[in-house]
């Protein structure tokens, strides 16, 4: 590359660089069963944001799982995970992750 | 900015900053285990007795921080999902379905934290970004930061996991004691593909969490009745044959697609039949169960989600 920055391994392979694309990580908190939670960070205002859910302790043959809902709003700002109306929820990770657009 | 450290990519967009944490490969998850079943309708045979399989392999790593977990599949003919993620003090461990019974050509998952919480390593050389406070690491080279190749969202899978028409129900006017399954519960021809350039089956991986879930069940009544000498004596003879199966939502790796669909998680088989006492004939019967059903027909968490994909080789 003409320009930019690259950082190699420490065997000289290159491991990452400004031709790169990637997520970067603003937070993990995991979420209670039947909980309401909701978490802003001002720091991803405008990105782009993903959140993923992952069940924790699921025992998946014995109930039914459902994972809360999560709306990410005010500018990209706010995460919201709550349950699923009129159901209960169970635990859940939230991984939320943020690109710049 | 009036301080810090930014750098962006070649299309201006930053990737690294000193207030959001880059991710960075710690190592790939150990495999300890695995647990093969359902190929097949357990105690059934006959019509239709075939499932995709599962085999559900566990995994461990110890870190600190919650990692973000990437699927590299060894088999990519095969549907993969975690359909678990639990920690024990720092011990995460993953359980990870994959379609079919064969053990052989597991899968790789690799593991990435936020640069905070890598793991320190003896290297005196490279580049670390902290945030304002003067010890958060936001980046540091000495770990592999996380490159992605592609992602998007995964719409959910079709809300009817089986390959026949229409899901599984009820009938009844069945003679007595038959049970012969007519429903194709197999989910090969049931996803929902997404075109992405970035999918291969050589060194994709995939981050995609598994949410939805079914359960689906047909179940076949048969009847009929015996008389003594004259139409006298007469005896009901019921029996109920059923065969239900629980599937999770899994994920595919084609070349050019990623594919959201399912793969069976367990199956059960049920007959049971009974006849009035007392009347002039004998009936034969019995009983066999497999299982319980885990809860009522239905698909569940029926949503969309996100999936990154990486180039598994820049970590190997």
């Amino acid at each position: 590359m003409a320009y930019g920055l690259s950082v190699f391994k420490s065997d000289g392979s290159l491991g990452f660089s400004t031709a790169d694309i990637t997520w970067q990580t603003v937070a993990q908190f995991t979420v209670a069963a039947n909980a309401t939670v909701a978490n802003t960070y001002s720091e991803i205002a405008g990105m782009t944001v993903i959140a993923q859910r992952q069940l924790v302790n699921v025992p998946p043959n014995a109930q039914e799982d459902y994972v809360p809902n999560v709306v990410i709003s005010n500018n990209s700002q706010t995460i919201t995970v709550s349950p699923q109306s009129g159901l209960s929820s169970s635990q859940c990770i939230i991984h939320v992750l943020a690109q710049d657009t | 900015m009036a301080y810090g450290f930014e750098a962006k990519n070649d299309s201006g967009n930053v990737i690294i900053n000193d207030t959001i944490e880059n991710l960075h490969f710690i190592g790939k998850a150990t495999r300890s285990s695995d647990n093969s079943n359902y190929g097949d309708f357990p105690g059934y045979s006959g019509s239709n007795d075939t499932l995709d399989g599962r085999v559900v392999h566990t995994y461990t790593i110890t870190c600190s921080g919650t990692p973000v977990a990437f699927i590299k599949p060894t088999d990519y003919d095969r549907w993969h999902s975690i359909i678990k993620q639990s920690v024990s003090s720092t011990t995460w461990t993953f359980e990870v379905m994959i379609s079919g019974t064969s053990t052989s050509n597991p899968p790789e998952i690799y593991c990435f934290v936020n640069a905070d919480d890598v793991p320190s390593t003896s290297d005196t050389y490279g580049m670390i970004v902290y945030k304002s406070n003067g010890s958060t690491k936001t980046f540091d080279s000495r770990r592999q930061p996380l490159a992605i190749t592609g992602g998007g969202t995964a719409s959910a899978p079709p809300s009817d996991p089986t390959n026949s028409s229409g899901t599984p129900g009820t009938s009844t006017g069945h003679s007595w004691n038959y049970s012969s399954n007519d429903h194709d519960f197999r989910s090969s021809s049931q996803y929902t593909a997404h075109s992405d350039s970035a999918a291969n089956t050589s060194n994709a991986m995939f981050s995609c969490s598994s949410l939805a879930q079914a359960v689906y069940k047909r179940q076949q009544h048969g009847y009929k009745e015996s008389c003594g000498c004259c139409g006298f004596g007469c005896q009901d003879h019921h029996s109920t044959a059923s065969w239900w199966v629980m599937y999770r939502q899994a994920f595919r790796l084609r070349s050019g697609n990623f594919d959201s669909g399912w793969t069976n998680y367990a199956a059960g088989y049920a007959f049971s039949s009974s006849y009035e006492s007392g009347g002039w004939f004998g009936g034969g019967g019995g009983s066999y169960s497999t299982g319980t059903m885990p809860y009522t027909a239905k698909t569940i968490n029926l949503q969309s989600n996100a999936y990154i994909l990486a180039d598994s080789s820049r970590y190997d």
